[in-house]
């Protein structure tokens, strides 16, 4: 018995030969399997062969006059598979369609026929870049030749595929028979013996012949150049094109850069120095050797250009907004609404614009020339500024029917407090208001050691800007362990450096103290089971140890200040509603959503500017932020196209020469070359790579990317396989030519 | 016996391994390897297997594949590499040296076409370029065939009388990538096949220059004793085909093959996988009633000249089937053969499958149809496979 198989490169076509010689092997026949070889790759027209025989084989030759003919591929189907064919024989094709659908072209044969690609692909079996059938189709095959399952089960096993078996299975049980209409005759033997063609002597050639196989006819995918999401700007809360900007510093350099940020944020240089970075969590490069320092060259970038657009967009209506506090959230969207044209008036408690930026962030973590300048980029695009006088909650009401819409974005002004004895003692100070004294020039001095209470960024903040304000030393004690702290790890590391001290699974049960507070009462406590959250809580135990101190600073947390709002009024999902319903009033930042940082609270800003907007039909885009599971993955990357490198990272000043002023502890970069490092996920670079693969030599530079000439692309998939950054995948249906 | 489903490569392989495995209580085994389409997944075979005392060395190039095979060797180890077409065209200055140096390494090689213009199918001109080299030379037809004669070679090379390389040649694809059932041999049997080698000028504990200068007196005697190695090898090659049968069960065929050669008038002679195809051919000329016979040369070093002229005495017409060229010439074999074959026969030549057509019965009868009307010898004939 002669089987011949009819496949394209890649599909496993003398593999699944051989699971047909394996088969037939394990029921005591004389075998033998092999397939046609030539210099030609994946997607090329392939045959593979099997003999079958209950004597030794001794034909060396190809199949001419196959029995039985299986065709992996139905763009293959025409006269030359069942070339040579015998009558009655079985033809199986992989095609959705039923056997009926090709009785008219091949009657003279038994018909069958399996979805085997959709089986295969139903069961992930393949590469990056194709469905390979082989494995599948086999099953339709012993179901036709009537071989048990358990044999082809058994042979599976022995060659290594039982994990396809079950795409077997199926194929086995869905393929779909018809026998022959009537006794037909079959084609006429092939002689294999083709004539000697003409071949021109090797002296005759001047030039390379035109190739003229049109490969383009064998493909079954194409690669398509696509744009898919960095992970970078997928994590980001502010809504930054952050892949955007680091290849923009790399090939258009540091203006457009700079521009491009701007679109997003007009606080570039403080999130470039106080942003915790969810984009460097989000790097697809965090596997690799490191997450691209992108905090670094944000700033980098802003501290060369200013992000701050200096031009409004021509409106035809301006509108008249009110924005209500001037932090992150406030300036974003009084940013955005400016930009689109609109009237702006933005209300501050205090007397200068920057909220927890000015009042919270000490200056050795973001200097004020820096705030100043883009607040002032801001209120040049026409904001005008209303500051040193904190709005009360009838005044709100009052903004609300006064303008066309209002931003209600003051943010965390209510303390979480501390209920346990001696909290009133002198010396037991809120970390907000110590910060907020320090950073507006209140003159603090500390004397001896200070505690602080807390393990969030303010916390760290604290405890650096005690140690400057005088005191001899600082601990931070805190109820969780180091990995749950919610601070900023560079900000701990650099705290450390500086001599705080941590003390972990701490929890503050009294304070002591003759008037003023000289030690801090502190139950050790252990790590519970997770809480929904999958957060472990901690349970505080009943030992507990005094830590003598000199002032003890709490910063446990804020949260909302409800006594803003005007009775009656509720916040539903960002937008406050009246007694009527839903009024022209949206909160943003941490007022709305208390996410609790700089660039949560800029891209909150940016999103309630879009939905005020849009509530007064003025026909803008909502910011949305995109959705972080349809980045490119790390494992959609290789890493064998990108040289390993560390993360370019400005060194600190010295702990002991920091220690001695508020001046900014981190300098800049030196350079952007850390850009370079960037794989730019899912975005074509024009790196050559497809080219460069490209078995064909048909992948073509063009203006912005490249041309793939159809007519010889056979759809190998290695330029989707080989593309570094997941910017060429194949897809289906096939475009035609 | 274990029966597996496997490629003429993978046959190599594991005999390789088999044979690497049984020096162990000895100096153990040594490869110096490269790929080449089509015989790489034969070394891969071998870099992939774990061998007790066993090293595989992947080198930059086939010449320094052999290099490390030598350097193993020489030291004692059983060695063993692979190659093919243009590869050994590079090996060729260490193929000698193993040679010559007297070692009992085991090549096999696969035969593939000589480039360019590039060409990957079979065509034996490659090994038939190393004609000369001072190796023994077998030449397979089927799967079972390498694996045997791969074991068979290494205690042909590592004979007393005999110390020199083999090569065992197959044909690229038909039999390299082709699988058939093949009854691998258990380590045991193996074992006692091949006792430890022991080979008596190899380097030890005192360093010395192998291979140093030598005048002309000496290397005429060096010459001699290399020839009268090769006159060795007829007897020893029966004394391991016996002892084949005794271990394995089956009897490796003699170094030239019959078929249907009683009473025939006409002969072909052939090597490799053409031979399996002239006995179809022959089979259907007999039922024609003609009187046709068959010989593979299966030994092509050294020359098994004695017996193919006993074999071809009195017979009218021989045709040689030759799977290679020598431009100027002719086929190899032909050439050879021409030289063993008394005065009363026409000796005809052609050459069929160069470049690695699929030689078919249907060609062999084309050609068989030729040598019937011809009653003189003519110019060697190229015959066209085609495809």
């Amino acid at each position: 018995m002669e089987i011949r198989l009819h496949g394209r490169g890649g599909q496993g076509g003398v593999t699944c030969a051989k699971i047909v010689a394996a088969v037939h092997a394990r029921l005591g026949k004389s075998v033998q399997t092999f397939g046609d070889y030539a210099s030609e790759r994946t997607g090329a027209p392939v045959r593979a062969y099997t003999r079958v025989s209950d004597e030794p084989i001794t034909n060396r030759n190809k199949v001419y006059e196959p029995d039985h003919v299986l065709v992996l591929d139905n763009t293959l189907l025409g006269d030359e598979v069942v070339s040579g064919m015998r009558a009655g024989g079985t033809l199986i094709i992989d095609t959705p369609e039923p056997p009926t659908a090709f009785a008219a072209r091949y009657g003279a044969f038994r018909l069958a026929t399996v979805d085997a690609t959709g089986i295969a692909r139903r069961h992930g079996i393949g590469t990056r870049s194709l469905v390979i059938v082989n494995t599948t189709i086999a099953g339709a095959y012993a179901r036709a030749l009537e071989v048990p399952l358990d044999v082809l089960e058994s042979a599976y096993g022995e060659l290594g595929f039982i994990s396809n078996f079950e795409a077997a299975r199926e194929a086995y049980e869905n393929v779909r028979i018809a026998a022959p209409p009537g006794v037909r005759p079959g084609n006429a033997p092939g002689n294999g013996a083709a004539g000697p063609a003409d071949v021109l002597a090797l002296t005759a050639h001047r030039e390379s012949p035109p190739t003229q196989l049109k490969t383009g006819s064998w493909r079954v995918l194409t690669p398509h150049y696509v744009q898919n999401l960095a992970p970078c700007s997928a994590f980001c809360p502010a809504g930054n094109d952050v892949i955007g900007f680091i290849q923009a510093v790399v090939r258009e350099g540091t203006a457009a850069a700079a521009a491009t940020l701007g679109r997003s944020s007009p606080l570039a240089a403080s999130c470039g120095r106080v942003c915790p970075a969810p984009c460097m969590t989000g790097c697809n490069r965090v596997e690799y050797d490191g997450a691209v320092n992108i905090r670094g060259l944000e700033r980098w970038i802003a501290d060369r250009v200013p992000v701050a657009r200096q031009d409004r967009k021509p409106c035809a209506q301006p509108r008249r907004f009110a924005v209500i506090g001037g932090g992150p959230a406030g300036l974003s969207a009084a940013y955005e609404l400016a930009g689109e044209g609109h009237a702006v008036t933005l209300y501050e408690a205090e007397r200068e614009l920057g909220g927890v930026l000015r009042t919270g962030i000490p200056t050795y973590r973001l200097p004020r020339d820096v705030l100043d300048r883009e607040v002032a980029g801001i209120v040049a695009l026409g904001v005008e500024v209303r500051s040193g006088r904190r709005l009360a909650a009838r005044e709100v009401a009052q903004l609300a029917s006064d303008f066309d819409a209002v931003i209600l974005a003051t943010g965390l002004q209510q303390l979480r407090g501390l209920k346990v004895p001696g909290v009133g003692l002198k010396g037991v100070v809120q970390g907000i208001d110590f910060l907020h004294q320090v950073n507006l020039g209140g003159g603090v001095r500390l004397t001896g050691h200070a505690v602080v209470l807390g393990g969030g960024n303010t916390a760290m903040d604290c405890a650096r800007s005690a140690l400057r304000s005088g005191a001899d030393r600082v601990t931070v004690a805190y109820r969780r362990t180091d990995r749950e702290m919610p601070a900023i790890a560079e900000e701990v590391h650099e705290a450390v450096e500086e001599g705080v001290r941590m003390l972990f699974l701490r929890q503050p049960v009294a304070f002591h103290g003759n008037g003023a507070v000289a030690a801090v009462e502190l139950a050790e406590v252990a790590m519970g089971e997770p809480d929904a959250s999958g957060r472990r809580a901690p349970v505080v135990s009943g030992r507990s140890a005094r830590l003598e101190c000199d002032a003890v600073i709490l910063a446990l947390g804020q949260s909302a200040d409800a006594t803003l709002l005007p009775p009656g009024w509720t916040l539903v999902d960002g937008r406050l509603h009246g007694a009527a319903g839903p009024l022209n009033v949206f909160a943003a930042g941490d007022f709305s959503t208390g996410d609790g940082t700089v660039t949560h609270a800029i891209g909150d800003g940016r999103r309630a500017a879009g939905r005020a907007m849009q509530a007064l039909d003025l026909g803008v885009t909502v910011f949305e932020r995109p959705d972080r599971k349809k980045a490119v993955p790390a494992t959609d990357i290789r890493f064998d196209h990108f040289a390993r490198a560390e993360a370019v990272e400005a060194p600190c000043r010295p702990a002991e020469e920091r220690l001695r002023d508020f001046e900014e502890v981190r300098p800049v970069l030196p350079d952007a070359l850390e850009a370079h490092r960037c794989f730019s996920c899912g975005q074509c670079t024009q790196c050559d790579t497809c080219l460069v693969y490209c078995p064909e030599g048909i992948v073509r530079r063009k203006t912005g990317g490249y041309d793939v000439d159809y007519t010889f692309c056979k759809g190998c998939g290695i330029c989707a396989a080989e593309c570094p950054r997941k910017a060429l995948e194949m897809v289906e249906p096939c475009p035609s030519n | 016996m274990p029966v597996e489903l496997i490629t003429a490569n993978h046959a190599a392989g594991k005999a390789a391994v088999l044979a690497g495995r049984a020096n162990r209580s000895a100096r153990g085994f040594g490869s110096g390897v490269y790929p080449i389409t089509p015989q790489t997944e034969c070394i891969e075979l071998l870099c992939r297997e774990s061998i007790e005392k066993g090293e595989v060395v992947r080198v930059e190039s086939e010449h320094s594949a052999m290099a490390v095979c030598i350097g193993f060797s020489i030291g004692g180890a059983r060695s063993f590499t692979a190659s093919s077409s243009n590869g050994l065209a590079y090996m060729n200055e260490n193929v000698f040296a193993a040679a010559f140096y007297r070692l009992p390494i085991v090549m096999m090689a696969v035969n593939r076409t000589l480039g360019p213009p590039w060409n990957i199918w079979v065509d034996h001109g490659d090994t038939l370029a190393l004609r000369d080299t001072g190796w023994v030379q077998f030449y397979c037809e089927e799967n079972q065939e390498v694996l045997d004669t791969v074991l068979l070679a290494f205690r042909l090379a590592e004979h007393a009388d005999v110390l020199l390389p083999v090569l065992v040649c197959q044909d690229a694809f038909v039999l390299s990538h082709t699988m058939m059932n093949t009854d691998v041999p258990e380590q045991d049997a193996v074992d006692a096949f091949l006792p430890p080698l022991d080979l008596p000028h190899r380097v030890s504990d005192t360093p010395r220059t192998v291979g140093g200068m030598a005048f002309p007196h000496e290397t005429e005697r060096l010459r001699l004793h290399h020839q009268q190695a090769m006159d060795a090898v007829g007897a020893a090659y029966a004394e391991c085909q016996a002892e084949f049968e005794r271990c394995f069960g089956r009897r490796p065929a003699d170094a030239v093959v019959p078929y249907r050669m009683d009473d025939a008038e006409i002969v072909l002679v052939s090597m490799g996988t053409t031979a399996s195809t002239v006995r179809t051919a022959v089979d259907a000329a007999r039922e024609r009633g003609q009187r046709v016979g068959a010989l593979r040369v299966r030994m092509f070093r050294p020359f098994p000249a004695e017996s193919l002229r006993e074999f071809l005495a009195g017979r009218r017409r021989i045709g040689v089937i030759d799977r290679d060229l020598s431009p100027g010439l002719g086929g190899i074999l032909w050439g050879e053969l021409r030289g063993v074959v008394g005065g009363g026969s026409l000796v005809q030549g052609y050459m069929l499958g160069l470049g690695g057509g699929d030689v078919r019965p249907a060609h062999i009868d084309v050609l068989l149809k030729d040598l019937l009307g011809r009653e003189t010898a003519g110019p060697p004939q190229i015959m066209e496979a085609g495809t």
